[in-house]
Formats: C-alpha cells, sequence, structure tokens
C-alpha cells in the first residue's frame, strides 16, 4: 500500500516537473495556422469554395460585409518570445462563395 | 355636409399637387444631422495652419451615409443661422467648401443637411492633385484627420463603446498625432489591402487596420451599429498618423476587392 502510494506521489511530481508543450506541439485554434505561406499555396484562387478553405485550414476568423463578400484570416502561431509580428493569411471570398484574392503579410 | 365636401376637395388637391411634383424637398427636418459652422470654420484656419502637412492640397468637407439604403444624391445642404439660411452648393462626389461669414459665426449657425441624423456622417477631405489613381497621400490624410477632429465630424458613440472611441472624441486634433490612431478613413470602394511606400520602404498594413478592427473584435458585429463606418465597414482603414518614420509624401496605395488581380 505504501509502495502505491509513493509510485503515484512520484507520478505527480513528474507531471508537476514535466515542461509545458510547446506552440508547435498543441493543437492549432480557430483562424491559426502554421504556414501562412504553404496555407495560401494550398488553395486556388478562382476555385476554392469557403468548404474547401475550411477542410484545408480549419475555421478562420471572418468578416462578412453587407454586399456579400467575406474576409477570411488566418494567422501564423507566434513562437516562445518572439518579437515580430504573426505573419497573416487573408482571403476574400465573392458573394457566390468563391476564393477571388489572397495576400500573405 | 358643404364643410365636408369642400374639406375632400382640398385633400384631393393636395394629393394631385404633390403627385405633379415627384421631386420633393424637404425643407426642414425634424432631427436633421446638423454640425456646427463655428467648429468647421475653426477647424478650416487649422488647416491653413497646418498647410505645411499638404501644400498642395485644398480643403473640403465630405458626406458619406451611415446607413446602407441612404440615398446620396440631391442632398441640399445650408449654413442655418436666426436670421436665415446660406446654401451651399454640394458636388456629385458628396463633397462641398465652407466660406466664412461673420454673421453666421456670431449667430452660431448649423450647417444642416436635408437628411435625419444617423443617416451620414461627415469627414474633412484633403486631395493634393495629381497623384496616381488610388492612391493617396499620407500628409493629406495627417491633415484630415486633424481637421475632422477640430471640426467634431466624428459621430457621438454611446460610452462604453470600443475603448479606442472612448479615448478619442474627448482629445481633438491632438489625437491624430499618436502612432496609431483610430481614426477611420474611407476609401472610394471596398478594399482589399493598403500598402504603405516611402521611398524605397514598403509595408503592407495588417488586416487588423483595415474594417475598423473588426478581425481583433470577436464582438465587432454588436459594436457596428454605433459606428459611423456601418455602412462602410469595407472601405474603413487606419493609418499611423503620428509614426514619424514615415514622411508626408509616403504613398498609401489602395488595392481594392474589385480591383485587377
Amino acid at each position: 500500500m505504501k509502495a502505491a502510494a509513493a509510485a503515484f506521489a512520484l507520478l505527480g511530481a513528474c507531471a508537476f516537473l514535466q515542461p509545458p508543450p510547446k506552440p508547435a506541439d498543441t493543437p492549432l485554434g480557430p483562424g491559426e495556422i502554421r504556414s501562412a505561406r504553404a496555407g495560401e499555396s494550398a488553395l486556388a484562387v478562382g476555385k476554392s469554395t469557403k468548404a474547401d478553405v475550411r477542410a484545408a485550414l480549419g475555421e478562420a476568423t471572418v468578416v462578412d460585409f453587407a454586399s456579400g463578400y467575406e474576409v477570411w484570416v488566418y494567422r501564423e502561431r507566434a513562437q516562445e518570445k518572439e518579437p515580430a509580428p504573426k505573419a497573416e493569411l487573408v482571403l476574400l471570398f465573392t458573394p457566390s462563395g468563391i476564393l477571388t484574392r489572397t495576400r500573405v503579410r | 355636409m358643404g364643410t365636408i365636401i369642400r374639406f375632400f376637395a382640398l385633400v384631393a388637391f393636395c394629393t394631385t399637387a404633390v403627385a405633379a411634383d415627384d421631386a420633393v424637398v424637404v425643407t426642414t427636418l425634424r432631427n436633421p444631422v446638423a454640425k456646427s459652422y463655428r467648429k468647421m470654420v475653426e477647424a478650416s484656419k487649422l488647416f491653413e495652419e497646418k498647410r505645411h502637412l499638404a501644400p498642395e492640397a485644398a480643403l473640403r468637407f465630405k458626406l458619406l451615409p451611415r446607413e446602407q439604403d441612404v440615398t446620396m444624391q440631391g442632398i441640399r445642404l445650408k449654413v442655418e443661422a436666426e436670421s436665415g439660411a446660406i446654401p451651399l452648393k454640394v458636388s456629385p462626389d458628396q463633397t462641398f467648401a465652407l466660406e466664412v461669414d461673420r454673421r453666421a459665426l456670431k449667430e452660431n449657425a448649423q450647417v444642416v443637411p436635408n437628411r435625419k441624423a444617423g443617416t451620414m456622417t461627415w469627414r474633412a477631405d484633403v486631395r493634393t492633385p495629381g497623384l496616381p489613381p488610388d492612391t493617396r497621400r499620407l500628409g493629406d490624410l495627417r491633415l484630415e484627420c486633424e481637421v475632422g477632429m477640430k471640426a467634431g465630424l466624428i459621430s457621438k458613440y454611446p460610452r462604453g463603446f470600443w475603448d479606442w472611441l472612448d479615448a478619442l472624441l474627448p482629445e481633438g486634433p491632438a489625437y491624430c498625432h499618436r502612432a496609431q490612431p483610430n481614426y477611420l478613413f474611407f476609401a472610394e470602394r471596398p478594399l482589399f489591402s493598403v500598402t504603405l511606400v516611402d521611398g524605397a520602404r514598403r509595408e503592407v498594413l495588417s488586416v487588423d487596420r483595415l474594417y475598423s478592427g473588426a478581425t481583433k473584435d470577436p464582438d465587432w458585429k454588436k459594436h457596428l451599429r454605433h459606428c459611423d463606418c456601418a455602412a462602410l465597414l469595407d472601405r474603413a482603414y487606419f493609418m499611423p498618423l503620428g509614426d514619424a518614420s514615415w514622411s508626408d509624401e509616403t504613398r498609401v496605395e489602395l488595392e481594392y476587392m474589385d480591383g485587377p488581380t
């Protein structure tokens, strides 16, 4: 019984001492992307639909306008202590839902 | 009975008279979009004092839609004082120039269009002639901000609405000297990208500086109705006005949603 308690205590201590997971290891959140350039090259202007983009890159930060156009934004996850701003991939969809413009900043 | 007949005859006459002229001119509104004439004249003086920012430009003021379906054609504008009204000529691009009238100043006149409050917003319009198409000049925009803030052209917002607006309103032209002020400019058409070019230096603005910052505000839809950008969200952008590393000659290149790819 004492041995089992000691084992659990040791496991608990190990968990406590374990370093937090690196950002690259954790799953991407909404609007996050590993590489803006790679994300852009995975898409086809004039062909990709919103569903295609969602399947390839996941959920985006979306601004939908009264005109029917939509801007979708993905940002690269910032690395630890990274001073530079995160790269962003900006996509424009026509009212019919087709990707019409892209840019990476 | 005779009185009733005369009444209906009068109603019929009035109805016919109105129908004969579809272009009904609304001369008085209960709740018009009005601005202080005095403040706008003071802002014009500030424009003269700060001409070094845009030496070749002229000052005009511009009316912009605040609601999606407001008609911007046929706007009639006047300086309304106690002793009478002075009509102002509004160009087809909805800009107008202001002239100084001492009597109107003394009487604390208002600049009043024939539109209801909440349907339109106002901006200063400062444009150096001869720029390439789809290009603005940063010095012009710096001056637009200062004149616009001095004139009190930015609409009032409910208290607590977007922190940056709370900070903006009481500060006046000095607000434009901040590195990244949230003074909204509006392009001619919906924007996809804005690039600053100063000599060899070139920088694309973050998408967070477009669309009134909607991409960094999860509740932007809730706030939108309070913003004077409500009908122009896709044309709205901020500029790094107080960032002295960008000269007044910096070109602001506007890339439109419907532009060439």
